[in-house]
């Protein structure tokens, strides 16, 4: 699903966020990528969600290289990758279906499918009968709830989330890892980018970890503990 | 090895369950057009003040060449009307005989640009002039009549412009019999050279507001765009495209110029009709039959026209100097 060869991002100042990282995620594979702040995690979703491009290397997304993608492409792509952030990124003018339905809107489905996919999603990560409530009026958790909903109603190949569980508690926390983890049984290719490893330690998947930029070990959790 | 950039590649082997077909992309494309025409439409109505001001001020300044327009169309009508009731006077030399009078009249009578010619003989002339003069008596004690017989012509239509009637005076002058020829169009020409400087005025005073309004609706763009940044950025996150998202914002400054322009219409409508009275009561005093002329049904759906192409020009600026420029952080 996701391929890094050899890449680095250098920013302006000659400051090096990602050094020759390597690694594979396979389709249907769910890890985790950890690592204190600054060490590069941030940027490598970043890179992956076309957010950033990489200064040297290659990043290949389901075969096809997307190192050097043409910028009018880039909107495309973004509709197969279904990115979570910490702080939501919800539109505060809309509500919690309209924020739900935006990637199908974007599409061009009709209003009917929006309203069937978009009740369904939110059906999904647990928030029935919220779809009229505004966001500003949704706890931390359901907010971050709506996020996810939003970022799996076109079913998309690979999902991102950068911190999901940064803002919420233990139990939230928890829960919101397990919906991660439902998805990933329906095929959903998933990378959550985390600094709690205790969480990691709990749901025991492949993680990656950086460091300053660097990949200091790509390993399952289970492993290391054993 | 994977291949080469080729996102068709990556959507076709992605394992998403529903894909929209060809057809149902361009139906998808015409469905967001009307939504995204109407959408906008209500967007503007969220904020009800800043628009109503933002229309108003369109409207006042779109209203004014439009009115200048009006006016300059009715001026140039009633110089026309003017141009068309002058008459050139022949004075004929004091010596020639009634016969020459009589060939002179036939020979003016087969121009092509004369319509009638009216003679007042030398006898005729000094009746008036006693008439009008009221020296009757004075004129008694007189030798000899003074006064030449004159020859009063009437232009043929298409001599009744400024051009026409000095061919007709050019033409007239080099008859042998004919002393003078006097025809009053100075202050037509003078009112013409007025009439013309208004023109470039109002064209120079058009360009500036039009300017104006291209400005006014392309910092309310602007405004709304930095407004909705983070939405803009949300937008591209989940796979807007920069058309999608700056269609709304076209579609608005296209609903401010065609607003805008239908505020014009009815200001210039409203200002005209107001004028009305006042021009009649003025043309009565020079017994002159007159109705202000408004905007043609083409005239008004030109302004309107140019009015949202300009709303869309305004913001298609805007929208192609901030919008392309917003990516997610």
């Amino acid at each position: 699903m996701i391929l890094f060869e050899e890449v680095s991002k250098i920013y302006a100042g000659n400051y090096a966020a990602l050094k020759e990282v390597d690694f594979h995620l396979k389709q249907g594979e769910m890890a985790f990528l950890t690592g204190h702040s600054g060490s590069g995690k941030s940027t490598l979703l970043k890179l992956i969600s076309l957010m950033e491009r990489p200064t040297t290397g290659r990043i290949v997304l389901n075969g096809n290289d997307i190192s050097n993608i043409k910028g009018n492409d880039i909107p495309y792509l973004r509709r197969h990758i279904g990115m979570i952030f910490q702080d939501h990124r919800l539109l505060m003018n809309r509500s919690v279906l309209e924020n739900v339905g935006l990637p199908l809107l974007i599409e061009g489905y009709s209003r009917y499918e929006i309203k069937r996919r978009s009740l369904a999603a939110l059906d999904k990560v647990g928030l029935s009968g919220k779809e009229d409530f505004s966001p500003i009026h949704l706890s931390g958790g359901e907010q971050q709830r709506v996020g996810i909903a939003r970022a799996i109603i076109n079913q998309p190949p690979l999902l991102l989330a950068d911190e999901p569980t940064g803002n919420l508690d233990p139990k939230l926390s928890l829960e919101i890892l397990s919906l991660f983890e439902s998805l990933n049984e329906f095929g959903m290719s998933v990378l959550i980018a985390t600094h709690d490893l205790g969480l990691i330690a709990k749901m025991r998947y492949r993680t990656l970890t950086l460091k300053d930029g660097v990949m200091i070990n790509d390993g399952l959790m289970r492993e290391r503990n054993g | 090895m994977a291949n080469q950039t080729d996102y068709k590649k990556v959507l076709s082997s992605s394992p998403r369950i529903t894909k929209v077909s060809f057809f149902g992309r361009v139906g998808a494309v015409i469905r967001q057009h009307f939504q995204q025409i109407f959408s906008s439409f209500t967007e503007l109505w969220k904020t009800p003040f800043a628009t109503l001001m933002t229309i108003l001020v369109l409207g006042v300044a779109l209203s004014l060449p439009s009115v200048f327009h009006v006016l300059y169309k009715n001026a140039e009508r009633v110089s026309a009307q003017w141009d068309s009731a002058s008459e050139i006077s022949l004075f004929l030399k004091k010596d020639i005989s009634e016969p020459r009078v009589q060939v002179l009249i036939n020979k003016l009578s087969m121009y092509d640009d004369i319509d009638s010619v009216t003679y007042i003989s030398r006898h005729q002339a000094l009746e008036e002039f006693k008439e009008m003069s009221g020296f009757s008596k004075a004129l008694n004690y007189l030798d000899e009549n003074p006064l030449p017989a004159v020859l009063v012509v009437t232009p043929a239509k298409q001599a009744m412009n400024t051009a026409g009637s000095k061919l007709l005076v050019a033409k007239l002058k080099r008859e042998q019999d004919i002393d003078l020829v006097r025809v009053d169009i100075d202050w037509i020409e003078k009112l013409q050279a007025i009439l013309s400087l208004v023109v470039d005025i109002v064209i120079g005073i058009a360009i500036l507001l039009l300017l104006s309004v291209l400005l006014i609706v392309s910092n309310t763009i602007r405004l709304n765009i930095l407004n909705q940044r983070p939405e803009i950025e949300v937008m591209k996150l989940v796979g807007a495209t920069n058309s999608f998202i700056q269609r709304p914002f076209l579609y608005v400054g296209a609903w401010y110029g065609l607003l805008g322009g239908t505020i014009a219409w009815l200001l210039t409508f409203s200002l005209v009709q107001w004028l009305q009275s006042g021009v009649m009561d003025l043309m009565g005093l020079y017994q002159v039959q007159f109705q202000i002329s408004l905007m043609s049904f083409t005239e008004s759906a030109i302004m309107i026209a140019v009015a949202t192409f300009l709303g869309f020009s305004a913001s298609y600026i805007s929208v192609k100097q901030y919008l392309v420029r917003i990516e997610p952080k």
